[in-house]
């Protein structure tokens, strides 16, 4: 079956808002990589008494339903204060989209993930805020929550396909997922979990294995 | 209004040619009837199988006897592939094949596999072009097959298939050489004798042909086995009803274009060459991917666009009713990126930037001008997005 997208997706594919870059922003964050196929930068402009968010602005190296989420993401969040923002989860980004395409979810997790990126960004850089990275089960379960199984379009964590998260000597992590080795979208998975947990400093090996192989 | 489609991916599917369509439509209506002994009406579509069937043969140098009509290209390749290593299994059960073949011959491959076959997949260049010597290393006394895409599809690349030819003459045992020329049929010369070739796999969509129907090539003397059964006919390795009105128009096709075969390759190449320098000329930060121009098959172009995504570029094309093909991650299914750019070293961001446009004999020069003009727009406008790329030169 041929995949489709909503009208509103190709509006804003078509006519994205808040496209470019805020000069001086007083947040920014870059999420993704063109390696994995999308990457998203958010500009931020926030009001320092309110912290509302005054002007918000993407650039998108993605796809249509990039783009399209990127742009509905910031029309949600501009005017939002940042815990507001917070807020905005990608169901609801999808649902005012119109729907997207199972395989498309991710794209929408990537640009909530950007916003609160930048969101974080504000917080550390303005509100002197410090954020807990370290390699614990909970950040990386937090990580694991952004990644979506394409076959439906919601993400590992609630689909319970996360098993076990172990972290062993020498910052070894491993990690079961409920998959098929042969399954279309296990490479994929793999792959992005690499690329959520190399973010962790010190971290020495991923092993992703499948539940499946295991027993 | 909508402006005039221009279809630049002929290699996935093209338009039927009227003067096809218009040869095919009895065989619909009145002369719905199958090959038959003794009747008139029997005749009349038997003689009509066999003029097709000399056309095609004919086209390859092949013998009529040679050639056998299938549902298409993966039901050709199905037919050899699987018969050959059935036939052989006796002698040896390894079969090589490359990393860049055609999906539907990897994925017979994979099956083949699973029921305790063995393959090895030979690398290729940055290219498309096959590593020989590799392919040489791999051949094993066990060995009864080797199959490989003739002009690669998403490349254009064109394998040196005598030269493989020539590695298999000095074996000391018989290996199969079967090749998958849908891509290159009707867009290069192809002659079986010369290429040295025991099966060989044409379809008839890609150049303006119906859908629904090819044929396979089996030299004289190659042992295969018939896999599929049924009601035999009008061939053995093919049974079942036979789709005259598709077999006749695949014949029409093929005797427009070869009627001036060098003309129509002419044609195609001038077609490729506009939009290749319309494309340099006015978007830079560009790659193409595969072989120079004039040394590849000149229906296929393949190029990198730069910090432009290609789902973004291909949709934003159709938006103008310009319809293309992209290696991108995004467009996939199970968003991989296209693994043929990936074996021939291409990074993740250069194939998801990356178009495919596939011409046909429809093509005009209005049509690489307009082309060239809106991918132009689409680029820069896509670029203007994009956080990459925007501190370059």
């Amino acid at each position: 079956m041929a995949i489709k997208y909503s009208e509103k997706v190709i509006e804003h594919f078509k006519h994205p808002k808040n496209i470019g870059q805020i000069e001086n922003p007083d947040a920014q964050a870059t999420e993704g990589s063109p390696s994995c196929g999308d990457q998203l930068s958010i500009y931020l402009k926030v009001n320092p008494e309110t912290n509302v968010i005054n002007d918000i602005k993407f650039e998108s190296y993605g796809c249509a339903s990039n783009i399209a989420t990127a742009s509905i993401i910031t029309e949600l969040a501009k005017g939002k204060t940042i815990e507001e923002a917070k807020n905005i989860s990608w169901k609801k980004a999808a649902d005012d989209l119109g729907g997207l395409p199972p395989v498309k979810m991710h794209c929408s997790v990537l640009s909530v993930d950007a916003l609160r990126s930048a969101i974080k960004n504000y917080e550390e850089k303005h509100l002197g805020k410090h954020f807990d990275n370290s390699l614990s089960k909970k950040n990386i379960e937090k990580e694991l929550n952004k990644i979506i199984y394409g076959k439906v379009g919601v993400d590992i964590i609630t689909l319970k396909m996360v098993k076990y998260i172990g972290i062993r000597e020498a910052n070894k992590v491993i990690i079961e997922i409920e998959i098929a080795k042969d399954d279309p979208f296990f490479n994929e998975i793999n792959d992005e979990i690499q690329e959520r947990l190399e973010k962790f400093p010190n971290i020495e090996k991923i092993v992703v294995a499948s539940v499946l192989e295991v027993f | 209004m909508k402006n005039k489609e221009i279809y630049l991916d002929a290699c996935k599917t093209s338009k039927l040619d009227p003067e096809v369509l218009k040869e095919m439509l009895p065989y619909f209506t009145e002369k719905f009837w199958y090959p038959g002994n003794f009747t008139s009406i029997g005749n009349e579509i038997a003689d009509a199988l066999q003029n097709s069937k000399e056309t095609i043969a004919s086209s390859l140098s092949a013998k009529p006897k040679e050639i056998i009509f299938t549902s298409g290209g993966t039901d050709a390749n199905n037919i050899a592939l699987k018969g050959l290593m059935a036939a052989w299994e006796n002698t040896g059960k390894h079969f090589i094949t490359s990393k860049i073949a055609h999906p539907s011959m990897l994925k017979i491959f994979a099956a083949l596999e699973k029921q305790g076959y063995e393959g090895s997949y030979i690398s290729a260049d940055q290219d498309g072009y096959l590593d020989l010597d590799e392919l040489k290393k791999s051949i094993r006394k066990d060995t009864t097959l080797i199959a490989f895409t003739h002009v690669n599809h998403t490349l254009g690349t064109i394998q040196k298939i005598k030269e493989i030819s020539e590695i298999l003459k000095r074996q000391d045992h018989k290996i199969n050489f079967f090749i998958d020329s849908c891509e290159a049929y009707a867009k290069i010369p192809i002659n079986v004798e010369e290429l040295g070739v025991d099966s060989l796999s044409i379809s008839a969509h890609k150049f303006n042909g119906p859908k629904g129907v090819g044929a396979l090539y089996i030299k004289t003397g190659t042992k295969m086995v018939q896999t599929q059964q049924g009601i035999n006919r009008f061939q053995a390795l093919k049974p079942g009803a036979i789709n005259v009105p598709a077999i006749v128009g695949f014949a029409k096709i093929v005797e427009l274009i070869f009627k001036n075969f060098s003309n129509y390759r002419n044609y195609l190449g001038k077609i490729q060459k506009l939009l290749y320098d319309g494309i340099v000329k006015n978007i830079p930060d560009i790659r193409l991917n595969g072989p120079k121009i004039g040394k590849r098959s000149p229906a296929h172009l393949n190029i990198t666009f730069y910090y432009a995504e290609g789902e973004a570029i291909m949709m934003m094309l159709d938006f103008e009713n310009i319809h293309v093909a992209t290696g991108s991650a995004c467009a996939a299914k199970d968003l991989k990126a296209n693994y043929i750019l990936r074996h021939t070293g291409r990074t993740h961001e250069e194939c998801n930037s990356s178009i495919r446009f596939t011409l046909d004999k429809f093509i005009s020069t209005t049509d690489v001008e307009r082309t060239v003009k809106v991918l132009t727009e689409v680029i820069q406008e896509l670029r203007r997005r994009s956080p990459l790329g925007k501190n370059r030169m």
